[in-house]
């Protein structure tokens, strides 16, 4: 998605101005800042930036801001993450699993040889919580299953699933470029019974899944459980990660309370991943 | 040893809502550090201030590693917040007058004290109260302390 950048430069640009600008603008939507010499740049989602609520935000502080300009650019979004994704390390997950870019060699001693270039989505197994789903994963039957990845990112959880032989595997990303490159993963992977979805959870009212998996964060985990419910056939497997392992009894009473019963947790660095199971 | 430190990055980011875009990505990503892992981390280490602005100072080492702070939330950010509690409303209505009780302004001033300037609560509520006003918010009521 293209950002906005809008750059505010004034005369007495103190911190606390600047702290006010941001505060300000938070409120309608900017999401982030940086400091410049001699002011502040702020960034918008293209889609939701109005021009006409900008200005009418910033007009009861500009009468503190001395002789204040504003520049309003439009950023092309890209592949930010570029430098460090051209020669990232590969990832081993126990004695089967390896994660790879597609410059590195294939390494024929693993079952699963996972071939991910991630343009910037989340899923590279570099992170705990990647690492732990497919702990979890690697000790789970999905012969014949159906399978569901929320918050698919690069597609590398789904790709495991089908390349354990799942029998339609169904990814769904709000992020547009994870939706894409999740496509094109799948595809670098040989793997055709791979679905997915741009969008939340809300897209799930019509379908069902024997086993869904989660690696998102706490906040969505908690928010969405009660969708992941009515979409998992009975006896059905949840796996949730994403979030600290203080965090895992609220995962749980949410859980229980959807009749869901804890089964496991694994952890690695203070991240936990949980599995349940669908009472019938 | 110590890690040899490449630079530090300054920027304000909404808790709970790092993406790879700009600023966050161009800043990070120049210098070889895996955003994505930055934004994993900044985002659940701000889950509980989901939505507020909050400073976050990122330092990036030689190796291409990072470790960052989160500060607490700015005092304009906390006076918004106050606007809204008082109010009852999730959106300050700019038409209308905004403003805080001096109850509120000390609640800031005394969480804020050991970044502000200040000396004596009476001078970090003057402060607070001092950028309200320049956000066009006003205190009502008497000042409490002494002057």
């Amino acid at each position: 998605m293209n950002y906005i950048e809008v750059s505010l430069t004034f005369d007495n640009c103190t911190s606390e101005n600047r702290e006010i600008i941001a505060a300000i603008l938070g409120e309608i939507g900017f999401e982030s800042f940086s400091d410049i010499p001699e002011g502040l740049n702020a960034y918008i989602p293209k889609n939701i930036f109005v021009k006409e609520d900008f200005e009418n935000a910033l007009d009861p502080i500009k009468p503190i801001l001395e002789n204040i300009s504003v520049s309003i650019t439009e950023i092309e979004q890209q592949n930010w993450n570029a430098e460090w994704e051209k020669n990232f390390t590969p990832i081993t997950v126990g004695s089967k699993c390896r994660i790879r870019a597609p410059f590195h060699e294939a390494d024929s001693n693993f079952e699963y040889d996972l071939i991910i270039e991630p343009k910037m989505s989340f899923g590279t197994g570099h992170h705990a919580t990647t690492t732990l789903m497919i702990e979890f994963m690697l000790d789970i039957d999905f012969e014949n299953k159906t399978v569901l990845d929320m918050g698919c990112g690069t597609g590398v959880l789904a790709i495991l699933a089908a390349k354990q032989n799942a029998k339609k595997v169904t990814g769904i990303d709000v992020d547009n470029w994870a939706y894409v490159n999740s496509i094109e993963n799948a595809q670098r992977n040989n793997i055709t019974n791979f679905e997915v979805f741009e969008g939340d959870a809300n897209l799930l009212s019509d379908k069902s899944f024997d086993v869904i998996i989660a690696n998102i964060n706490r906040n969505i985990l908690l928010n969405d459980m009660d969708k992941y419910a009515n979409s998992l056939k009975p006896n059905g497997i949840l796996l949730l990660s994403g979030f600290y392992s203080h965090d895992l009894p609220m995962l749980i009473e949410k859980a229980e309370n959807l009749d869901f019963s804890f089964s496991k947790k694994i952890e690695k660095d203070n991240w936990t991943a949980a599995k349940f199971y669908k009472q019938a | 040893m110590a890690k040899v430190v490449d630079g530090l990055i300054k920027l304000q980011i909404k808790g709970g809502a790092a993406n790879p875009s700009p600023p966050v990505g161009p800043a990070l990503g120049s210098k070889g550090v895996n955003i994505m892992e930055f934004c994993k981390q900044f985002n659940a280490r701000t889950q509980n201030s989901a939505g507020k602005v909050l400073p976050v100072i990122i330092t990036v080492y030689g190796d291409k590693s990072f470790d960052f702070i989160i500060k607490k939330p700015p005092v304009a950010v906390q006076i918004l917040e106050a606007v809204k509690l008082k109010s009852g409303s999730a959106e300050p209505n700019r038409k209308k007058v905004a403003s805080v009780t001096w109850d509120q302004i000390k609640e800031i001033a005394e969480e804020k004290m050991p970044d502000l300037n200040a000396f004596t609560m009476s001078s970090a509520m003057k402060m607070v109260a001092g950028t309200a006003r320049s956000m066009g918010v006003t205190v009502s009521g008497e000042f409490p302390g002494k002057n």
